[in-house]
Formats: C-alpha cells, structure tokens, sequence
C-alpha cells in the first residue's frame, strides 16, 4: 500500500491543482491517487470543488532544493564536492548512463547542472547570435516543471547538454534525491524556479580574481594567450552584467573573492580576501558571526598565542545592508599555512552548526588538495555546507512533525 | 658566453593552487634569456601535466578539447576583427570560455578523482570504440 503524504499547504486548502496524467513531453513519472473531496459545510454553500488529484510518490519526498549561481561550469566545481562531502559520501556521474553527463549523484545529494537546459545548443546558439549567459538559449519553462516535480517527489527524464560536442543528447532519469542542487548561470533568474529554491547561493568573483584565475586555467593551452583571455573576459562581460550578476540580490548567502588588501599591488589573485555574505531572516538559517552577534569585530587572530607566517589572517564581522537587505558579513583575508591556525579561527566562530568541535578543519583537511583549502574559499564553502545540513535537518524535522490530515467524511 | 636566467611564477608550483575553478598546480612558467653577442631572446616554457588518461575516449576527448580551443581562439580573432561589440564576436568568445572551461573540467576530475571518468561507464561497455585502454 503506498502511502501518499498530503501536506498542509496553502493550496490544498481550498482548491485542489488537478494535474493530467502523463505529461510525456515533459518527461514526468507519476503515480497518482484520485481523492474525492465533499465539501464539509452542510446545506452545500461550500464550493465543491470536485474530483482532487494529488501526486504520490512511494518514498519519502522531502526534497530540499539548493540554487547555486557560478560562472565555472557545473557539477564539477570543488564547491559541489565540499557540500556533498560535508553529507558524507563521494558524487559521482550517474553510473553506466552517458558519459558526458554534467549530472553528480551521492547518497543523499544530486548535482544538477543547468546548461541541461539549454533550449538552444552550440549551433543555434550561434545562428541567433546568442551567448549561454542569455536568458534567450534557456528554457526556464521545463527548467521550472521538472525542478518543482523533483522537489514533490516525481522523477524526470532531464536533457543532457554535451559540453564537448555543442549538442543536446537524449534525457537521462533523475529520482528524486533528499536534496537537490541545481548549479549553473540561471539557478535565480525565473522568479518561479526562484519560489522553489529552499536556499540560494551566489559565487561573485571580483574581476580581477576572475582574470588571475583564468590565466592559470588557460595560459597552458594552444592558442591561448594573455590576450584571448582577456578578450573572451570583456566580450561576456556585458550578457554576465546584464543577466547574471543581477541574481546576486536574491541570494540567501552570497561569496564574494576578492583580491587581498594585506598585501600592496598583489596580482597573482592567490592570496584572496573572501566575504560571506549572509542574508538575516531567512527561514532555518542563523548567520556566522565572530564572538558577539550583531556587533561589528575586526579580529587579526595571529599574535602572542598563535603565530602565522606572511601575510597572516585578518577577519572582519558586521552587520550591513545589501541591495537593500539586512546582511551580516564575515570576511576573512589572507591564508592558513597551518593546521593549528584553522582549528584556532573555527573555535572563535559561532553558528557554524557543526556537530563536534573540529568538524570545520575536518572537512577542510579531507580536502586539501582542492583549490582554495587554505583560505577563505574553502572556509567559507565549507561552513555554506554545513548551514545546508542544518537547514535541510530542520525542514525535514519540521515537515514529519506535522500531523497527517485525511480527508473528513 | 651567454647566461641562463630561470625566473619561475612563484606559487604556481605549489600542490594547492588558491583558486577554485584553476586546476593545474604543476603549470610552471619559465622565462629563458640568453646574453648572447648582446643579443636578447625571451622564449616562454609550459609545462603541462595531466592526471593519467586510462581510456581511449578520454583521450580523444581532452585531444578534441585541445584542438577546439585552438581552432576557436583564432575563429573568434578573426570574427571580432571586424566589430568587436557584435553578437557573432560575443558568441565566439563564449564558446571560446565554454570549452576552455570544458578542458578545465576534465583536467580537474582526472587530478582529483584519480580515476578515468569513463571508468563506470566503460565496466558496462567494455566492448566499445571509447573504452579501448589508451597507450600512449
């Protein structure tokens, strides 16, 4: 007997979404019960709103769903590989399906990259004249319908978008996973797709690192040089100004990397001045904060108890506003050189949500040959982890703890 | 008599690159120059290592990747020659940054996976053209 959970959302208050079966070209799964619902006022003045049909899944459909805006590819990114290290286990492509899949799968998390939804591919793209970034070669209509059938526990046959041959390969089966990151240019640009994101994450690269970073990317390949780095940089820029940075606003939490102040006329973007922007009053999210929440810290931990070699660790702790919402910030510039640095500045932190002390250095340790360990990247995407952790443990907490209403006869 | 001069970027060759989306920690760049009758000649050295490439279809991948790359760099010159604010100069570029980013991509996963992204892939299709095990 499968049990269909009904949950007491607004909408099943007073009508009901009635939704057709097998919607096949939109790739849907659907196991669907028909409830017959009487109105339950006497003398029938109550609307009747007829035949009900509400979608089940067999399992548990607790999705939580995670947005992350970046400009780096997808799925692959060492952001993606911290946060679904932090639920333990590795994500790996799906198995035996296409090997250009962009998709990541662990035990509890599933990493989609949104290029899948790409409406047009490299080709058309270049007959319309339009770039990734524009929200023109995106379908934000079955982006919206599939990550909103996902979240009810409904599998979908996504599309593939093949970053190596420009095209569009045949869908692959995404199941519903207990959480479920969509990572790509547009996670926040359809206000629908934006009303399903439980939480959203914004990798704002200043400039100036986005130039340094992509010289270490390129300059090792044929037929690059400084110049086609920096022109490829200038001729997005204006699509990424207009389409992408614009989502920055909506954002729960937003990364900012920025070059260091510590040390003058510093190019190299290697070491970096990294802020975690936090956004107040978002639901099952508590801010970071540096010893005393709400105030403003500024806190250089090397001296006379722990020693750091050049060009040592400044954090900075406040609160501000951002695009017109009330923030906290912490920064942390410069790097960790050692072991005993980072356990020092994880036991000052508060609200890290971890679930033993160290859990932070742990983590950071366990990785650290990815990009970014001995800094504030990896601090910062580190700790963004562990808050989803937290967050997806209240919601799912909070959504069994609510009572089952069957319909009264 | 001429001299040899080494200058290497300091911090490219350390195992952990600083920036989250580069993946190529043992990229060193040399600058070679040689005092020669007076003479001064500057030639650039890369060198580039790659997690080791088990399968045939990675290998022709990172090579197609390769070659793309090149082949769109000198497309997008040529197209942005004639009007650098154009649509067809910004696409170019973008797919210039697409494959590049793509490279990147899979540079990155034979370094940190250790493994061959085929890998699960080909357990199923041993058989297949793409799961032929690479020498080199």
């Amino acid at each position: 007997m499968a049990v269909c959970s009904a949950y007491t959302t607004q909408s099943l208050n007073s009508t009901c979404s009635i939704s057709t079966p097998a919607k096949t070209h939109l790739g849907f799964h659907q196991k669907q019960v028909v409830f017959y619902r009487r109105s339950s006022k006497r003398g029938g003045s109550g609307s009747s709103s007829g035949p009900c049909v509400i979608t089940c899944s067999a399992g548990d459909s607790q999705t939580v769903v995670i947005g992350l805006a970046a400009d780096s590819g997808c799925g692959k990114s060492t952001f993606m590989r911290r946060l679904t290290s932090v639920f333990g286990g590795a994500a790996e492509p799906p198995k035996g399906g296409n090997p250009d899949s962009n998709t990541l799968i662990s035990d509890m998390t599933t990493v989609i990259c949104l290029d899948d939804y790409h409406s047009l591919d490299r080709t058309g793209r270049k007959e319309k004249g339009v770039t990734a970034l524009d929200p023109r070669a995106n379908d934000f209509d079955l982006m919206y319908e599939q990550v909103k059938a996902i979240k009810s526990g409904v599998a979908v046959d996504k599309p593939i978008y093949n970053h190596v041959t420009g095209l569009l390969d045949p869908p692959e089966l995404i199941k519903p996973p207990k959480i479920l990151v969509i990572e790509g240019l547009h996670p926040m640009f359809d206000e629908r797709v934006r009303d399903l994101l439980d939480f959203s994450i914004y990798l704002d690269i200043s400039n100036e690192v986005k130039f340094a970073w992509k010289i270490q990317r390129d300059m090792a390949e044929r037929g690059h040089s400084l110049e086609s780095i920096k022109a490829s940089i200038e001729a997005r820029k204006p699509d990424f100004d207009a389409y992408i940075d614009p989502q920055k606003k909506y954002a729960d939490a937003v990364i900012e990397v920025l070059p260091t102040q510590l040390i003058p006329d510093d190019n190299e973007g290697k070491v970096l001045r990294v802020r975690l922007i936090m956004k107040e009053g978002v639901k099952h999210f508590s801010p970071v904060y540096l010893f005393d929440e709400g105030s403003t810290i500024s806190w250089i931990p090397c001296g006379r108890k722990l020693t750091c070699s050049y060009p040592g660790i400044k954090f900075h702790y406040g609160p501000d506003t951002y695009f017109g919402n009330e923030v906290s910030i912490l920064e942390m510039d410069g790097q960790f050189d050692r072991l005993d640095e980072l356990i020092y500045v994880e036991s000052h932190l508060s609200n890290i949500s971890t679930k033993f002390y160290g859990e932070v250095t742990q983590q950071m340790l366990k990785h650290a040959d990815f990009p970014g360990s001995n800094n504030g990247t990896g601090l910062f995407q580190t700790i963004v982890g562990l808050k989803i952790r937290d967050l997806y443990e209240q919601i799912t907490s909070s959504k069994t703890a609510a009572p089952l209403e069957a319909t009264k006869a | 008599m001429a001299t040899l001069r080494f200058n290497s970027l300091t911090g490219t060759l350390e195992k952990n690159p600083t920036s989250s989306f580069s993946s190529n920690p043992r990229l060193s760049w040399a600058y070679f120059q040689c005092n020669n009758k007076g003479e001064r000649r500057a030639s650039r050295m890369t060198v580039k290592a790659m997690g080791a490439a088990k399968y045939k279809g990675t290998q022709m991948r990172e090579k197609k990747l390769t070659e793309m790359i090149e082949k769109k760099v000198s497309e997008a010159k040529q197209v942005c020659e004639g009007d650098e604010t154009s649509d067809e100069c910004k696409v170019a570029w973008d797919e210039v940054e697409e494959v590049s980013q793509a490279k990147a991509d899979l540079r990155l996963r034979l370094e940190i996976e250790k493994k061959d992204p085929l890998e699960s892939f080909c357990q199923e299709n041993p058989e297949t053209e793409e799961c032929k095990i690479y020498e080199d």
